[in-house]
């Protein structure tokens, strides 16, 4: 049996206090994540550590490490790891943050814990993996229909006026998306979600 | 020990079992008894009158479905192949259907009104399926079984009629090689009407048996379609060559 490979989550956490950073690690730690780490302490460094390692998944940034013009810095830093996950903490929010999630020196522990368990287990909001592939496009249920009730391609070509290699290529999109493969299963599926009468079924 | 292929004469039949449990029911099929001490796989099969080496080709590649040896099977003779495979077609009818079907039944027993509908539904589709894949076996154990040992036999005893000769020109096992439908599809359906798309059905206790039953059922199928695909049907085609060639009537 194959193993899954752990691969470890890269997380760079970057603040000017040792303690600081010690606080994080073990907040990460308490909520389950076991990460590979960089720690850095200004920004200089953690702009380096950015550029050496593209594929650091999460980044922890206080606000102490970013010179004046936080905002541009932060954009900065942004830069170097646009696939990141980025978290900012500091006094006050930043405008035009371009961070995923925003923590206060002033919250207490339990906003803590839960704005980090957000932050490391809420997935992203990706519009485009957010669309259901498992639902039945109109055309689809159409031909899961006529093929639940025992039609052949041809019949069913005729009956939808379309050409017997658009059914197939429907049927080949249902199966797929449904994981049924007999005209059995796609039967039960079909009636289940009451697309058929089973009388109709039946009467075949 | 070899890592792919765990078992060997010498190992002891004890540890078949330990190292992998899904082997219990092969042990079951070649009529192995309990009660194994410190026996090895030899000693047991020469206890029981087993081909060991067949034996062992069976547990290694269940074991590992990246190992099958095709051609090392196919010399084993028909009758060997075939009384493994008729003996696998009678655990499926007397021991997994009948399993499968309790835990279907057990679910409609439990089921309430909302979910009475689907559970019917299951248990239709699973009852034709097993009208199904009963005829298929019938139709091995009654006809295909019987011609390959009869070839075998002819083979042997250097007796080939006419009448056999003249089955392997009209209705050679390449014709039932294109009709041999493969059973698991369907079972692999219901696993996931259940699984994806069935609404909870509140009866989890039975439905995670029901659940395991059917995956287990569809393993043990892929591996015994494999045998008849890739051993047994290049075996009879092999022995009707060679009768052709030797009564001369290619």
């Amino acid at each position: 049996m194959e193993q899954n490979e752990i691969k470890k989550l890269k997380i760079a956490i970057a603040a000017k206090q040792f303690l600081y950073r010690l606080g994080i690690k073990t907040l990460i730690s308490v909520i389950g994540v076991e990460p590979e780490l960089y720690e850095t302490n200004n920004y200089d460094s953690t702009s380096e550590c950015l550029k050496l390692n593209p594929d650091i998944k999460y980044l922890i940034i206080n606000q102490d490490i970013l010179p004046h013009a936080k905002e541009a810095y932060l954009q900065k830093l942004r830069a170097l790891c646009p696939w990141g996950k980025l978290m900012v903490i500091g006094d006050e929010s930043i405008e035009h943050c371009p961070c995923a999630s925003f923590m206060l020196n002033t919250n207490n522990q339990k906003d803590v814990l839960e704005k980090f368990q957000d932050f490391f287990f809420e997935p992203e909001k990706n519009p485009l993996e957010n669309e259901n592939t498992s639902v039945l496009s109109d055309r689809e249920i159409e031909v899961l229909k006529t093929v639940a009730l025992g039609f052949s391609n041809k019949e069913i070509a005729e009956k939808l006026f379309i050409s017997t290699n658009t059914v197939i290529t429907h049927r080949k999109n249902i199966t797929e998306k449904l994981g049924i493969k007999t005209i059995a299963g796609l039967t039960v599926y079909a009636i289940i979600n009451n697309y058929i009468d089973p009388e109709t079924v039946k009467s075949k | 020990m070899n890592k792919n292929l765990p078992f060997a004469s010498q190992t002891k039949m004890a540890d078949v079992i330990h190292i992998d449990y899904r082997l219990i029911p092969i042990l079951g099929r070649f009529g192995i008894d309990y009660g194994f001490n410190n026996k090895t796989v030899f000693e047991v099969c020469k206890k029981h009158d087993i081909n060991v080496w067949f034996f062992l080709a069976i547990i290694n590649s269940y074991h590992n479905p990246k190992y099958f040896p095709e051609k090392q099977l196919q010399n084993f003779s028909a009758q060997l192949i075939i009384q493994y495979l008729s003996h696998t077609h009678a655990y499926y009818l007397n021991n997994k259907v009948p399993d499968i079907e309790r835990c279907i039944n057990e679910m409609e027993k439990q089921s309430t009104d909302a979910n009475y509908q689907n559970i019917k539904l299951l248990s239709n589709f699973f009852n034709q399926y097993k009208v199904e894949l009963k005829k298929h076996l019938d139709k091995e154990d009654i006809t295909v079984f019987p011609y390959a040992i009869s070839l075998e036999q002819a083979l042997e005893s250097n007796k080939m009629d006419n009448k056999l000769i003249e089955k392997i020109k009209k209705q050679p096992i390449e014709e039932y090689e294109r009709s041999h439908e493969n059973m698991e599809v369907k079972l692999s359906d219901l696993k996931n009407l259940i699984i994806r798309h069935l609404p909870p059905l509140l009866c989890k206790d039975t439905c995670q048996k029901l659940l395991t039953e059917l995956f287990r059922l569809e393993a043990d199928l892929e591996n015994h379609s494999r045998i008849e695909d890739n051993v047994l049907i290049p075996k009879v085609k092999l022995l009707e060559q060679k009768i052709l060639e030797t009564s001369g009537t290619e």
